[in-house]
């Protein structure tokens, strides 16, 4: 098989990768590292390799990483309520990753619809059955370690366990497609299915075999994740569709069919799994992973096009285009040496700063990781690390997902460990997944501090509590039933369905209405963190019961979203309580519509999620003593592995102005 | 002189298309242009529509040289080509397409959409076609389709016509319109530069006649003072035997025989035919009587709604092409460019693809065995090209359809149904195909040969079919059959 | 026109079966309020969704639209909190778009790249290249004429909803009688014929995503003055609404024709589930569920429709 001029072009960039983050990333050009980075691209790889012949065929599938979810979930469901033996379980969550294949290889390749609007529908099925099933927030954990293996064992130490899995689907892929008929079958439908039906090939049997393929992957990959990340939940893959993908794209495959290689993805695959794993160890924030992705992407395809139009051209037409190739070609060559020089440079830099001895001592690097980097309420306590940060003179590293992703908080993680840096500080997404590899941390001698949201006790140092998710339960509550006279109906309005705290506040909610007989909870709607829904929640919320009297709502960036509600519709009989940041609701106190805010100094919080890590680094951290000095935050109660912030604030009309985050 | 082309060279990758071809059109004439394909024909159409650029050579247009030429600038300067295939908008109306085409309409003028139904209503009048100009295009038959484009050439105004293969997919009565409009255009002073493979046409409607020859134009006459067999001559470059050879096959069993076959959708109707082993039986028939259809049924690409099929003597059910091909039928379609073929594969795969069961172990496909089978192929039916990697989309038309041949043969089947299978094809190709038919009914295939050529449907078949408007209306012996009978019953009387 | 009602269909009888069954199941449904704020919530959707037709009708796709509408969101808070006079924000807004979307129909003309690959790029990164610059921090502190153009409640949503409606009766009216707008027809029918035919294939190519992206910069404008501040990730999911919008409406993915009709209805029915959901009591959590299930029904109801009178299924 000839290798393409794309794989070859692929070859190159992983080498320049390669080289450019030995320089800038700590740890990246080691064995461990090169061998995290499949244990990262197994189950992107698994979706990846069963893209490969899809969108050879012609077709595409929207719809893989939403059949992780509900795979993922049927998992958890068969083993956790149906207490199914494992294998078992196992086996059904394979099922249905062929029953879901199967719906969509009948709708496209017996029905003959189009596979881009199929999988769009099915890519939002199989994620709302999954949410509907869980009623979104359910997560099943506490799998039996032998299975765990799969996902975070090591063979011989080394090698994760997944690389199995994986070689075996590269090994099937590549048979099924550059050695079977099928294969050539699925080329021959990928340039034309009309033309294929008329030499007598059972296209229709051909493509549901595709899709049916993709269906098992995704049942697979799911399984792989679970054991992973210790957790199977709804939200399981999310995003992976569209990275696997580019990763196929990347690889050289073209979308209308007919032409790409399982090599070309795997090196697709590779590109980006080492471009996103070098960049992290670079210390470079995880938005521009995605960036250069995208840049990645448009560069290939000009790339594929150049080679393309100078192969095809006319004479004359070639001349003419040959000076504007050139210019694009050395445009981009420039902008890669560009590139390269400025990180390296800027490593350099980093280093030297690093480098800087203080009173002795050498300086101490932080990874202080939120739940998630958009959400204003982490914005805010990352002002209160960066003071922190500055005022004890350690490096932080504020990295994190960009949503709420408890793989990718595993992967970051990952990254610190192989960096080597001194403490770690998570506000953790979910306590079941993260916790094994942070116990690693703990075990290569790295400090780790949870905080915001914990981890499991043995996988942490110390976790710093703002307020146990009770007060704040009570406290949102009992501001509700102050507000009302506590007679009437509440409703809620929360995040996201899958996210764990905000259901533990539920709970709470929940357990102290019982001390008001006189009001009733109506309803709980997510708004997924978005301030619009948030909005038109509110607004139906309020005509469909119209006996509410406040909407308890603890999303920070959902608040002002109900209040805006409250607002417009010109009642004053309907207040809001939020969870949310004082900056955001101001207004809205101010004018009524927010009765109150409960929440707590996220800035402190933020300033001791560096300060804590950074004592424990340094050996000052008064362990097994009952007080911390947190210096200007006082001296801080500290109960065993919980250090306290204190209560959850209340801010009303009178005091919110006094504070500005 | 309307259009002239002066020592035109053009070259492909050092391969030389044109060498020094010079033409000349003249106003008011019907100037033929007849060669084997790869004689340079449609590169020639291409430097005359400016679709691609020659590396020497000038063209004239009313005596100014054309410089720079691009299918925008050829067309704002009158030169159209009408080609085989048309290029009309599918999901837009008739009135649309023409309207688009004389392309007057500045890109943010409001469209006068009265203007535009009432302009295809008078020019379809005129031609003759009961089409409703707000049709949709897609809802049109190949023969609609194919007057919409004389439409629109009309609509032009153009002084020079291109037309390349008008009548490939025309029957009779179809083609007989086409050339009264053409002796129209020609009385108008139009210059039609007129493309075919159909010898007989062009001593009907041409004028002059130009023979191309490996990028040469190897002579211009006047077709009055020429004959067809010299034109062959200076086409191909040397006496060539019988066009048709036509064995003496003595029939054997029956090998396909259908009865009362019914394909509703297709409004194909109580088929009775019978077909034996080594007999060639033509089915003909006007453009829209429901061979094609006909023949897709059998194949299984439709299903059939009432009907029997039996195979040697043996109740057949087929609901799939692979149905068929394991029940022993082969069927080479129509429509070479995209059934036929595909195009973006190589000789090798298009060969194998019918028969990949049998190229492969254990489910492995085994490419050496799949080279030597293709490479035994194109030695055998003499494809032209450099190997059997060759892409099929570089092939000439001629050899597309040796690769769709070999692709069937493969299959050893017992009946072989032939669609068109010489159309848009050099008489030296098509010689070579009339050969194969000859050889493959000596050794027993059962032919079905779907074809709109009278002389090759009446001097191959042994029987011929006619079906006219989704029934079989008669089926004729040779020596009974001729070209009158046979267009009166296609055009639906019944032989009492 | 007779064309468009046929696969139009579906949509409005979902359509109508939702509202059928609202009227007795919860007739609160009908409020004037309510039906105005399913209006003002979905004014955005539709106007991308028009944008999405003519992106459609050409055989291509967008799928950055969502990150288009966050970076106009964005791009219109920060100048107004800047001091930039308010009239002048619509015509930032349909800049920054007409620019963002310039820039994906530059790439999928000029250098003829599939579309679904490029603005799969572009969403990637221009909603990460946001997000770094924002640090996702919202846009506080708007002077008082950023809500409703500084008009009012009861003038500012009347504003939204008329403009709106009038840009997607332009836009229909354009597609139909505009010569330009029969050009993108004609090249989503079929390309090669269009360029044979002296219709600049890719000159159109590019106004129609350049065009996309004004729409979504629009959108963006009107739906960030409902509110007082602007978020650092509006848009979610805005692209698979709109095409989902687009589909249900009767739009073939294929290309060459579009359905304005039932794109509107596609929009309707969208936007209504949400609310519908909640007054009819149902679980918040097979939302997306549902949504995906109207999809896929609609494709079936499309392709049944289609289905008689072409040949059958091959059930090999």
């Amino acid at each position: 098989m000839r290798t393409s001029r794309q794989e070859v072009v692929l070859g190159i960039l992983i080498a320049f990768e390669i080289v450019l983050f030995s320089f800038t990333g700590q740890n990246f050009l080691s064995l461990s590292n090169f061998f995290e980075c499949i244990r990262l691209s197994t189950e992107i790889g698994l979706i990846a390799l069963a893209a490969t012949p899809i969108l050879i065929s012609g077709g595409i599938d929207l719809s893989v990483g939403s059949m992780m979810g509900l795979c993922a979930v049927g998992f958890g469901a068969m083993w956790h309520d149906a207490h199914v033996p494992i294998v078992a379980a196992s086996l059904f969550a394979l099922a249905l990753g062929l029953l879901g294949g199967a719906l969509n290889g009948v709708l496209i390749a017996y029905l003959n619809l189009s596979p881009l609007i199929v999988t769009l529908g099915t890519y939002s099925l199989f994620r709302g059955v999954a949410e509907g099933i869980t009623e979104g927030s359910k997560s099943y954990s506490g799998f039996p370690a032998k299975f765990l293996f799969i996902g975070q064992g090591y063979i011989g130490s080394v090698v994760p366990a997944q690389t199995i899995v994986l070689l075996l689907a590269i090994v099937t892929f590549w048979i099924l497609l550059h050695k079977s008929i099928i294969g050539r079958a699925l080329y021959a439908i990928g340039h034309s299915a009309e033309g294929t039906r008329y030499a007598a090939v059972p296209v229709s049997r051909r493509l549901a075999l595709v899709y049916l393929l993709s269906g098992l992957s995704s049942g697979i990959a799911a399984i792989v994740y679970v054991a992973h990340l210790g957790q199977a939940k709804s939200d399981a893959g999310t995003g992976y569709e569209l990275i696997a993908i580019t990763a196929v794209v990347l690889g050289g495959t073209s979308i209308s069919g007919g032409s790409g290689t399982i090599p070309g993805t795997l090196l697709g695959l590779a590109a980006i799994v080492l471009l996103e794993n070098g960049l992290r160890l670079s210390a470079w924030p995880t938005e521009v992973a995605g960036i250069l992705t995208g840049v990645l992407l448009i560069s290939t395809i000009l790339l594929q096009r150049l080679f393309e139009r100078h192969s095809h051209a006319e004479k004359a037409v070639k001349r003419e285009s040959r000076s504007r190739d050139i210019a694009m070609v050395g445009a981009m060559t420039l902008t890669l040496i560009a590139v390269a020089f400025y990180s390296i440079y800027r490593h350099h830099s980093m280093r030297k700063f690093a480098a800087q001895e203080e009173n002795g001592r050498r300086r101490v690097t932080i990874g202080v990781m939120p739940k998630s980097k958009g959400d204003p309420y982490f914005i805010s306590c990352r002002i209160g690390a960066e003071k922190a940060a500055a005022d004890l003179g350690v490096d932080v590293i504020w990295d994190g997902p960009t949503g709420l992703d408890a793989a990718q908080q595993n992967e970051v993680v990952e990254g610190w460990i192989t960096r080597h840096v001194d403490a770690i500080s998570v506000s953790v997404e979910n306590a079941a997944s993260i916790s094994t590899v942070l116990r690693k941390a703990r075990a290569r001698g790295i400090k780790v501090v949870a905080w915001d949201a914990d981890a499991k006790p043995d996988a942490r140092d110390y976790f710093i509590n703002q307020a146990t998710t009770q007060a704040i339960g009570f406290t949102l509550l009992d501001e509700a039933a102050r507000v009302m006279h506590e007679k009437g109906d509440i409703a809620i309005i929360t995040g996201a369905l899958t996210a764990a705290n905000q259901n533990l506040w539920i709970s709470f909610i929940k357990a102290r209405l019982e001390n008001f007989p006189n009001m009733k909870l109506v309803s709980i709607r997510p708004s997924d963190d978005d301030r619009d829904k948030a909005f038109s929640e509110a607004q139906t919320i309020s005509k469909v019961y119209p006996d509410v009297r406040v909407m308890i709502v603890i999303s920070a960036p959902a608040v002002p979203g109900a209040a805006e509600a409250v607002k417009q519709s010109g009642r004053k009989d309907l207040n809001v309580i939020g969870l949310s940041l004082p900056n955001l609701c101001k207004p809205y106190v101010h004018d009524g519509e927010i009765e109150a805010v409960v929440l707590w100094n996220t800035e402190k919080l933020g300033y001791l999620a560096v300060g804590a890590p950074a004592a424990l680094a340094r050996g000052t951290f008064p362990v097994g003593k009952p007080t911390f000095d947190a210096g200007p935050l006082g001296m801080l109660q500290v109960d065993g592995s919980e250090i306290i912030l204190g209560a959850p604030m209340i801010f009303r009309k009178d005091n919110i102005d006094a504070f500005n985050f | 002189m309307l259009l002239e082309a002066n020592g035109i060279q053009k070259s492909y990758d050092g391969v030389k298309a044109l060498t020094s071809v010079s033409l000349d059109l003249r106003a008011g004439e019907v100037h033929a242009l007849i060669g084997e394909n790869g004689a340079g024909k449609s590169t020639l159409i291409k430097v005359f529509t400016g679709a691609v650029q020659p590396d020497g050579g000038e063209i004239r247009l009313h005596g100014d040289r054309v410089d720079n030429n691009n299918p925008a600038r050829a067309h704002r300067l009158g030169i159209s080509a009408i080609y085989q295939q048309p290029a009309l908008f599918p999901h837009l109306s008739v009135a649309e397409n023409i309207a688009i085409a004389t392309g007057d309409e500045k890109l943010w003028r409001r469209v006068d959409w009265p203007t535009r139904v009432a302009r295809a209503e008078h020019l379809l009048q005129h031609i003759g076609a009961t089409i409703s100009p707000d049709a949709l295009v897609s809802s049109l038959s190949m023969v609609e389709r194919q007057l919409v484009e004389i439409a629109k050439a009309l609509a032009v105004e153009a002084s020079v016509l291109i037309m390349d293969e008008p009548t490939a997919s025309l029957g009779q009565q179809d083609t007989r319109n086409l050339f009264r409009i053409v002796r129209e255009l020609r009385a108008r002073g139009k210059g039609i530069l007129y493309i075919s493979h159909r010898l007989e046409e062009l001593f009907e409607i041409a004028d002059r006649v130009t023979v191309l020859r490996d990028g040469n134009n190897v002579g211009t006459r006047q077709i009055r003072e020429v004959t067809p067999e010299e034109l062959i001559r200076m086409m191909v470059g040397r006496e060539l035997e019988t066009l048709y050879p036509k064995l003496d096959v003595p029939p054997g069993e029956v090998a396909l025989e259908l009865r009362g076959v019914c394909c509703e959708p297709f409004e194909i109707r109580n088929v009775n035919l019978a077909i034996r082993h080594g007999e060639i039986v033509g089915l003909a028939g006007l453009v829209g009587s429901g061979r094609t259809q006909l023949a897709e049924a059998l194949f299984g690409l439709t299903p059939i709604s009432q009907g029997n099929i039996y195979i040697e003597g043996k109740g057949v059910q087929i609901r799939s092409p692979r149905d068929a091909l394991q029940a022993g039928l082969a069927y080479v379609p129509e429509d070479r460019r995209h059934h036929g073929v595909i195009l973006e594969m190589p000789i090798s795969s298009n060969v194998t693809l019918a028969s990949l069961n049998h190229f492969a172990k254990h489910g492995m496909l085994q490419r050496r065995a799949e080279r030597s089978v293709a490479q035994w192929w194109k030695d055998r039916l003499r494809f032209n090209a450099p190997s059997v990697e060759t892409l099929t989309k570089n092939l000439s038309g001629g050899n597309q359809q040796k690769v769709a041949l070999a692709r069937w043969l493969i299959t050893q089947p017992k009946i072989l149904i032939l669609d068109e299978p010489t159309q848009g094809i050099d008489v030296h190709a098509k010689s070579e195909i009339y050969h194969l038919m000859g050889t493959l009914a000596e050794k027993g295939v059962a032919i079905l040969l779907i074809s709109s050529e009278m002389s090759e449907i009446l001097t191959l078949s042994d029987r011929i079919a006619v079906m006219a408007k989704g029934e079989i209306v008669s089926t004729l012996g040779q020596k009974d059959a001729n070209p009158d009978e046979i267009l009166r019953l296609a055009l639906g009387r019944k032989v009492s | 026109m007779k064309q468009q009602l046929q696969t139009t269909w579906p949509a409005l009888i979902a359509l109508g079966a939702l509202y059928i069954y609202l009227a007795f199941a919860a007739p609160g449904f009908y409020s004037a309020a309510n039906l105005r704020d399913i209006a003002l919530a979905n004014a955005a959707l539709l106007l991308v969704a028009t944008g999405m037709i003519l992106v459609i009708v050409l055989g291509q796709i967008d799928i950055s639209v969502g990150a288009l509408f966050a970076v106009c969101s964005v791009t219109c808070g920060t100048l107004a909190k800047m001091g930039l006079p308010m009239i002048l924000l619509p015509l930032i807004a349909v800049a920054a778009g007409t620019a963002l979307g310039a820039f994906n129909g530059a790439l999928v003309s000029f250098v003829k790249a599939p579309s679904i690959v490029v603005t799969l790029a572009t969403m990637v990164a221009w909603r990460e290249a946001l997000r770094l610059v924002t640090n996702g921090a919202w846009i506080e502190g708007l002077p008082t004429t950023f809500q409703w153009f500084g008009f009012g409640q009861q003038i500012g949503e009347a504003i939204i909803i008329i403009l709106t409606l009038l840009v997607f009766g332009a836009l229909w009216w354009s597609s139909r009688n505009l010569s330009a707008g029969r050009a993108i027809y004609a090249t989503g029918s079929d390309p090669e014929a269009a360029r044979l035919a002296g219709i600049p294939t890719d000159q159109v190519a590019f106004w129609v995503f350049a065009v996309m992206g004004a729409l979504t910069g629009i959108g963006a404008l009107l739906n960030a003055v409902r509110f007082s501040d602007v978020p650092a990730n509006s848009g979610m999911n805005l692209e698979l609404k709109a095409i989902a919008a687009v589909v249900v409406g009767g739009t073939p993915i294929t290309g060459g024709c579009g359905n304005f009709l039932g794109t509107l209805i596609g929009v309707i029915l969208l936007g209504s589930i949400g609310p519908a959901l909640i007054f009819l009591g149902v679980n918040p959590f097979w939302e997306k569920a549902i949504q995906g299930g109207i999809i896929l029904t609609a494709v079936l109801l499309e392709a049944i429709g289609t289905w008689r009178g072409r040949r059958a299924v091959e059930l090999a």
